[in-house]
């Protein structure tokens, strides 16, 4: 595929955006912006928010406070929402009777298309020979698919992807890395949420990152791991207890990533060396590293949601 | 808003609930059929006799109302429901992001799939009532010469009687269980409630959905559970409202759960 060069994509802008539950804060102001013409990740742990405030975008959840738009609207005052944004959110709200091209002449109807427009997006995702099957059928990469075809049926400016590559098979998951670059390419918007860190190193242009509904990071992707290169330190040990211990001792912010594997963030080899030598831990590696989007996002989220054990060191 | 009620359309027409609904309009109503002209000579004595007397003749031409009663309301339980019961609800707000205007679609879309089953259990009247009925040496004119009474009735009752389904459906938004309560409610639940009233305190419970829609549905109603007689619409026994007292009753039933669904459903988030 290659791109074109027309620019037809719209901005999106969160402003203060803030959603309690009851006690709990799952978005706490919020605010950054989404350009087009570039793929953006918005990157967070499980419970970040990161599907709430696209919800609280598409208008499905109401804000707390703040607001959030598209092109400086709100996404229920759009003339023609599905030519506007497409969305793709969960890859199970399909009614499991209704067949693929039923599905997606719904939407269609819905959005004032035609219904041959149904036909072209189960094209354009690769499900034209299921055209005719039951959803109910369907594996969760093929109604990933389809949902993606149901986000694409108004041939959108914008496009809103919530872990799209839930369920799609690594051939399926490099389509749509290859399909997000294409639709970018073409000027049109696309924030794609995620927790596949490598993958999305590979797709996106800008990212977010937050935690605890908080922004901990906004920025190209260049721009955001350059922050921190250099800064990591990953040891393997056989006293990986001690060694969590010791750094706990020293005020280190670290991460357990295996039993005999430790990464310390925002220090060097001349901090780390000398504190483990003087309490004598045996070390069969110490590895100083280059940033990397992983790193950057287990730096800036305490690695919360993936086996946080240093919390509880 | 066309195209909100277009999405609905196609989604009440690819669901097979929908269609069972569809499926059974016709054999209640010639079930009914069957229990007006088996009535109509009395007890005991003719297995079948014509329609003789306005009442029967009203019935006959009514038959369909025991099946819409139980029916539309199905149909708009199923319209709602099945957006909870499948997420849906998600991919229809998406398309539809004004509220408003994907429960107007949802409110429309069920008015005229109820009427639909009115006018298939109206096909039922017509191609077996009218000829049986003929057959048996009665004059077909003097049951069509009630059409103006009874058919205009009958649509108003199908449709509030859907729009009562919608919005129990949103305050139930659990499928299986709104569809068995507006079933038991109907065919068991208000008659239990109306001889109840009516044995201890001796009130004439006459404003409930089914005895509301019969009264609306008007001379029909007379002839069948309303004042006495069988066959199908409304409670054995009671005494109903005037026919627009029961449209009135019947619109509250319909638009106040569809109201309260609206504010405690449609307008909550959805995650």
């Amino acid at each position: 595929m290659t791109a074109g060069t027309t620019t037809r994509g719209l901005p999106i802008e969160f402003r203060g955006l803030s959603k309690h539950f009851g006690p709990v804060l799952a978005v706490d102001d919020l605010s950054f912006s989404v350009e087009p013409g570039r793929v953006t990740g918005f990157l967070g742990p499980n419970g970040s928010g990161k599907t709430t405030t696209l919800r609280m975008l598409l208008g499905l959840v109401h804000p707390t406070a703040g607001t959030a738009t598209i092109g400086g609207r709100n996404y229920w005052d759009l003339e023609n929402p599905s030519s506007t944004v497409g969305a793709v959110l969960e890859a199970t709200s399909f009614h499991p009777a209704r067949r693929a091209r039923t599905h997606l002449r719904m939407a269609a109807r819905a959005g004032g298309h035609d219904d041959a427009r149904a036909d072209e997006v189960l094209e354009l995702v690769g499900l034209t020979g299921d055209a005719k099957r039951k959803v109910g059928g369907f594996s969760m990469g093929m109604r990933q698919r389809l949902e993606l075809a149901t986000a694409l049926i108004g041939d959108p400016d914008v496009l809103i992807l919530d872990e799209p590559s839930n369920g799609l098979d690594p051939q399926g998951i490099a389509w749509l890395r290859d399909f997000m670059r294409y639709l970018a390419g073409e000027g049109r918007t696309v924030l794609v949420s995620s927790h596949l860190l490598s993958e999305m190193a590979q797709t996106i242009d800008d990212a977010v990152i937050v935690s605890f509904g908080q922004l901990k990071a906004q920025g190209t992707l260049e721009q955001i791991t350059s922050n921190l290169t250099g800064l990591v330190m990953r040891a393997r040990t056989p006293e990986a207890d001690r060694l969590c211990a010791v750094l706990t001792e020293a005020h280190i912010a670290f991460r357990r990533l295996t039993h005999d594997e430790v990464a310390m963030d925002s220090v060097t080899p001349q901090q780390v060396g000398p504190l483990l030598a003087s309490h004598q831990i045996v070390l069969h590696e110490l590895t100083q590293e280059g940033a990397d989007l992983e790193s950057v996002f287990l730096s800036l989220t305490a690695g919360l949601g993936f086996g946080d054990v240093a919390a509880h060191a | 808003m066309i195209n909100a009620i277009r999405a609905e359309l196609i989604k009440m027409r690819s669901m097979p609930g929908v269609w069972v609904t569809f499926g059974l309009a016709f054999p209640l109503t010639v079930l009914v059929i069957l229990g007006v002209l088996a009535s109509a000579g009395g007890f005991p004595g003719h297995t079948f006799y014509f329609a003789q007397t306005l009442r029967q003749q009203r019935q006959l031409l009514g038959a369909g109302y025991f099946g819409i009663e139980v029916l539309a309301p199905i149909v708009g339980v199923l319209c709602v429901t099945s957006e909870y019961r499948h997420k849906t609800i998600t991919t229809t707000l998406v398309l539809t992001p004004v509220r408003t205007r994907a429960v107007a679609a949802k409110v429309a879309v069920t008015a005229l799939w109820s009427v639909f089953i009115a006018l298939l259990t109206l096909v039922a009247v017509a191609a077996v009532a009218l000829p049986w009925n003929a057959a048996l040496g009665g004059v077909t004119s003097q049951i069509t010469d009630q059409v103006g009474a009874v058919v205009p009735g009958l649509l108003v009752s199908a449709i509030l009687l859907g729009l009562f389904g919608l919005g129990f459906g949103t305050l139930v938004k659990n499928q299986v269980a709104a569809i068995l309560l507006t079933i038991g409610g109907t065919l068991i639940l208000e008659s239990l409630l109306v001889a109840l009233a009516r044995a201890i305190f001796q009130y004439n419970l006459n404003w409930l959905p089914n005895a509301a829609g019969a009264a609306l549905a008007g001379d029909i109603a007379r002839g069948f559970g309303g004042n006495g007689g069988n066959g199908g619409g409304g409670p054995q026994g009671v005494h109903l409202l005037a026919w627009w007292q029961g449209g009135l009753v019947m619109l509250l039933w319909g638009l106040v759960p569809l109201t309260i669904g609206y504010f405690t459903t449609f307008r909550r988030d959805v995650t």
